[in-house]
């Protein structure tokens, strides 16, 4: 593989239920501040709370009325993430500026979703069935369809190489940078634009994600403490929307232009359990975390921190918790692990971009967040997961972040220290 | 343009009246076809009016008010009859 291109990571940016821009996000991952709480949400035959990580976000701030007809949440949430990352990649977002020798028509992007703009959809059945519309809004197609957001970020932004949209549930995201790393090793594109976005606090996703059963019940404490991934007292796992989105590039060429290379993007796998629709599969995510040290040409023992997928379902949690086992040896006993979803809640198809952030951000400032609200060990996850408290360490070589998703899909990225 | 269009209009865009020139195009508005569309959707619902599809959808402000000002409904006129 020494003839594939490496592939730089330039720039960073989030919008969650914690934070919005890197900087608060981190800081309140490090400080345990949770973003879940309990939401009144409207359904025809009452009113129910609901638990979720919900953010305060007034898209006014950001777009104009006109725009903003234009735009479902999903996008919304996708476009201030970029324009943070794009800042700090210093790339302009005037359509005309220079960026020093790197062309639009070479620079791509790739989105994950899961759900897309299901809040136009929700809206559009909710005027069509409940309110007895004769017709819908004009733009309830292309408010709703997946690809929408990827489209918004090339025109806000120009970007005219490869683009896609990868709806593989919970590891959307991290299928669409890891692919989109690919696209720029093997020359298809010099740059890309990447990450996720979800916006699925709606009443027909939640309702459909309640008949799953596998919500959180909210907790003695408050709501805000009501996912406890690892935790032998979990409940379960606890919606939330959110965008994170990186700037990647070929290494050389950022290096040319001058960038600031924040990590490399070194490893990525991607594997699939092909075994049930819902129950994870131990062996083929650990596959996919070998696969992924393989790529980066890196060792067991040079992962400094594995942010995990830890979505506080009681199956999830052990059969990662094994899956890291099989994967790391004995290694895993002194790997330090956490669940952020604990405190931004599961973004979906946004989570493993917001959790490959969250990785990079924990390789260069050297402080681990922790799994926030886990009290009471588990005997079946006997893993070291940062329970409640932030962890400074010494400078870290790589971080891993795991990805798995119902339908099968296990991704796993590796981020390295420049 | 109809002051109840003009209206809507601010309303719907946030653009501000002094901004409304007859001359001034819909994409130096920040309007592109789609928002249009959606506009004239809303006219429609908002006034109880059908505008017939547009081979040429409109470009101006001034082309806008031209094809909408037609069907608008009409203020009653003459004195009942005594």
């Amino acid at each position: 593989m020494a003839d594939l291109r490496r592939v730089a990571i330039t720039g960073l940016g989030v919008v969650s239920a914690v934070g919005t821009a890197c900087g608060p996000f981190y800081a309140s991952l490090l400080a345990s501040q949770s973003g879940i709480r309990a939401l009144d949400m409207s359904f025809p035959l009452g009113t129910e709370s609901v638990l979720a990580g919900s953010i305060d976000f007034d898209p006014n701030v950001y777009f104009s009325k006109a725009k903003l007809l234009t735009l479902d949440r999903v996008s919304q949430l996708a476009l201030v993430a970029a324009r943070e990352a794009m800042a700090q990649a210093g790339l302009a977002s005037d359509v005309q500026s220079y960026w020093g020798g790197l062309k639009r028509e070479r620079f791509g992007v790739a989105i994950g979703t899961g759900s897309g703009g299901s809040g136009s959809t929700d809206a559009a059945y909710s005027a069509l069935l409940e309110q007895k519309v004769a017709r819908l809004r004009p733009l309830t197609v292309v408010l709703s369809m997946n690809n929408a957001t990827a489209a918004h970020l090339s025109m806000e932004f120009r970007l005219m190489g490869p683009s896609s949209t990868i709806s593989n549930a919970c590891a959307s995201s991290a299928n669409a940078i890891g692919d989109a790393c690919r696209q720029i090793r093997h020359g298809y594109a010099d740059a890309m634009l990447v990450g996720g976005s979800e916006a699925l606090l709606n009443r027909g996703t939640f309702k459909a994600w309640q008949a799953m059963q596998t919500l959180a019940k909210p907790h003695a404490d408050g709501p805000h403490a009501s996912c406890r991934p690892f935790s032998k007292d979990r409940t379960g796992l606890v919606l939330s929307e959110g965008s994170a989105m990186l700037v990647l590039e070929d290494w050389d060429t950022a290096m040319r232009r001058g960038a600031n290379i924040l990590a490399e993007l070194a490893g990525y796998a991607s594997t699939t359990d092909a075994h049930h629709l819902t129950q994870p599969e131990a062996t083929r995510q650990a596959d996919a975390m070998r696969l992924s040290l393989l790529d980066a040409g890196l060792n067991t023992s040079d992962i400094g921190y594995l942010n995990a997928h830890g979505t506080a379902t009681d199956m999830g949690d052990v059969v990662e918790t094994q899956a890291i086992k099989f994967a790391f040896g004995t290694a895993a006993n002194l790997l330090p692990v956490s669940s952020t979803k604990a405190l931004h809640g599961h973004a979906m198809g946004a989570a493993g971009a917001l959790e490959f952030v969250t990785s990079v951000l924990a390789l260069r400032s050297g402080q681990l967040p922790p799994t926030a609200f886990l009290e009471i060990t588990d005997p079946r996850c006997d893993l070291d997961y940062l329970p409640r408290e932030a962890r400074d360490v010494k400078p870290l070589r790589a971080v891993m972040s795991n990805s798995f998703a119902f339908g099968g899909s296990n991704s796993v990225l590796i981020a390295k220290a420049v | 343009m109809n002051s109840d269009v003009v209206h809507l209009f601010t309303e719907t865009f946030g653009i501000a009246p002094d901004r409304l020139v007859p001359g001034a195009t819909l994409e130096s508005l920040g309007l592109d076809s789609l928002a249009v569309i959606e506009f004239l959707f809303q006219i429609e619902d908002r006034f109880g009016i059908q505008i017939p599809d547009q081979a040429n959808p409109p470009r101006t402000l001034e082309e806008m008010a031209l094809m909408i000002e037609p069907l608008m409904p009409q203020p009653a006129t003459g004195s009942p009859a005594a």
